[in-house]
């Protein structure tokens, strides 16, 4: 495979928004994403593109590729909706990437977009179960965090992890969503708070769930060999990888980690040559607060059962050693299905390109996404670093 | 609106919601279910039937908030608040995801998840250090209301917690 960049990234901002549609929200990652390149972006070069959505709501389930495409001005290219939960982003960057990579075309869009906010409360409680086993695990009455939930509470009871740890992801991403504009909250919680919310899914409270949110994003991939007619600084694509398991949690042999995740992790550090410990600076999938512990573990930031002891040191605070979600994570940024993958994406390039503005990792070189879809049924890990 | 399933694909299920029946791998004899087209053991593509006991103990386990159930469920939300569903491994192997019937949901939260003096936060809150945590406790199926769709109640099993043998 040829070697592929990133040349420019950007995001809507990440919230509630009533009185935008997907098309507007999409319009304005693909805006944000042009303002990323020193020049003027001319759409006509791009050709073909991916769109990462669930179709929370299912007001456009059929086509979003093309109606959103076409919104924003590009031309009659090949547009394909990719669908994997909460990895539609992630999925939708590894067909860019591939596409770029096998050399059938130079300039590809990878974009993502959901629109959650404005369902009524019973169409929420529904949507968000969609992703898992329908026939099984929905049946036993079993939510999106009550899933999280059964993993949370063996990964505590073998590891003997206390709750407090789980709440200090929360309040860790919720100091980093405070230094981020686009962030759907932009405010600090203290331990207590965290540790004090309402039950949601035991152990899990309302401060261990990631909100639903509208947004989308966008990056542009093309080959390295031509990034540099878009932009001085293109965002080398060093390794990648992807995986899946039994989507339901009573068909895995280890419930407290994600197999898909760590078959992609040790994938994309084979192919960028590089480990763990020379990561920079990460954004991993934390829709509940046990899953950025997970994370550790499967990325091998930390050994099985490990996970958890970062926090006490505060090593992946900014500040840090190796900072993890400075852009809030899924938890205080917002997670908007299938933005969040490429949202991710747009973090780490503006991170390795010194543009992250208060939440800024200093002297950034190597940095990783990692993106899950639903309770671990797909997973897809990138490993990002500057082209000097 | 639910999570749809029709009437005729229920009652291809029958057998599993109220009998637990499963398959045995005919290569390499692991007890599976629901059952499978291929084992996930050996990679096997042929299988007898095989019932299981409906004995095993919480692997592990959360409580729902009521308010947070997913809509076929409203109505229990509705008639007794938070729920505790379990992931159940069975003396057999397999492992089940149902609800746990005839625990106090509070009580499931308010004990510790693991043993440890080192730690005076352990997961419950404090004072509950008496108190045995779900994981690990004996269960056995029995048969209940799920839910209902289509004008249909749909009947399943479920795990009751019993004493230790
Ligand atoms: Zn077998």
């Amino acid at each position: 495979m040829r070697d592929v960049a990133i040349v420019a990234a950007g995001q809507s901002e990440f919230g509630e928004f009533p009185q935008k549609s997907i098309k507007e929200i999409f319009a304005e990652a693909f805006d944000d994403m042009k303002s990323s390149l020193a020049g003027a972006l001319d759409p006509s070069v791009i050709e073909a593109a991916y769109v990462g959505t669930l179709g929370v709501g299912g007001f456009q389930l059929g086509q979003p590729g093309p109606l959103l495409a076409k919104h924003v001005g590009l031309g009659n290219i090949p547009v394909t909706r990719v669908e994997n939960a909460c990895a539609s982003g992630g999925f939708a960057l590894l067909s860019a990437v591939l596409a770029v990579g096998s050399g059938q075309y130079d300039v590809v869009l990878a974009a993502g977009v959901e629109k959650m906010r404005d369902t009524s409360a019973m169409q929420g409680r529904y949507w968000l179960g969609v992703s898992g086993d329908t026939e099984y695990e929905r049946l036993a009455g079993l939510t999106f965090a009550g899933i999280y939930a059964v993993m949370a509470s063996r990964y505590m009871h073998d590891y003997h992890v206390p709750k407090k740890y789980l709440s200090m992801v929360a309040v860790k991403n919720h100091s980093h969503g405070a230094l981020n504009p686009k962030a759907h909250f932009q405010r600090k919680i203290t331990l207590e708070q965290a540790m004090g919310a309402a039950n949601v899914a035991y152990p899990l409270n309302l401060f261990d769930c990631s909100p639903t949110s509208d947004g989308a994003a966008a990056v542009l991939v093309t080959s390295l060999e031509r990034a540099r007619e878009f932009t001085p600084s293109p965002v080398k694509v060093l390794g990648f990888g992807a995986g899946t398991d039994y989507l339901a949690i009573h068909e895995r042999r280890s419930i407290t980690g994600l197999e898909a995740a760590r078959i992609a992790a040790t994938k994309a550090f084979a192919m960028a040559g590089i480990s763990p410990s020379d990561i920079d600076v990460a954004e991993v999938h934390d829709c509940f607060t046990i899953a950025e512990i997970m994370a550790y573990e499967d990325i091998g930031f930390a050994g099985r059962g490990e996970g958890w002891k970062l926090l006490e040191a505060g090593e992946t605070t900014l500040g840090g050693r190796m900072p993890v979600n400075p852009s809030g994570g899924l938890k205080a940024k917002g997670h908007p299905l299938g933005a969040t993958g490429i949202a991710q994406a747009v973090e780490i390039f503006n991170q390795l390109r010194g543009k992250a503005g208060k939440r800024q990792v200093a002297g950034a070189r190597f940095g990783l996404t990692h993106n899950v879809g639903g309770s671990g049924g797909a997973a897809t890990v990138f490993i990002f670093g500057i082209d000097a | 609106m639910g999570a749809y399933i029709s009437v005729p694909v229920w009652e291809r299920t029958i057998a599993q919601r109220y009998g637990l029946k499963g398959q045995r791998c005919l290569g390499c004899g692991a007890v599976l279910f629901p059952p499978k087209v291929v084992c996930p053991e050996c990679g096997g593509h042929s299988f007898e039937a095989a019932s299981l006991s409906g004995r095993g103990r919480i692997y592990s386990f959360t409580v729902i908030a009521g308010g947070g159930a997913p809509p076929e469920f409203e109505w229990q939300a509705n008639a007794v608040g938070s729920y505790v569903v379990g992931l159940v491994e069975l003396e057999e192997g397999p492992r089940i995801i149902a609800q746990i019937v005839g625990v106090d949901p509070r009580a499931a939260m308010a004990a510790p998840l693991f043993e440890d003096s080192a730690f005076e936060d352990s997961g419950g809150s404090s004072g509950d250090k008496g108190k045995r945590s779900l994981i690990g406790l004996p269960v056995k199926a029995v048969i209940r209301k799920v839910y209902e769709q289509e004008g249909v109640i749909r009947y399943g099993y479920k795990f009751k917690v019993v004493s230790e043998v």
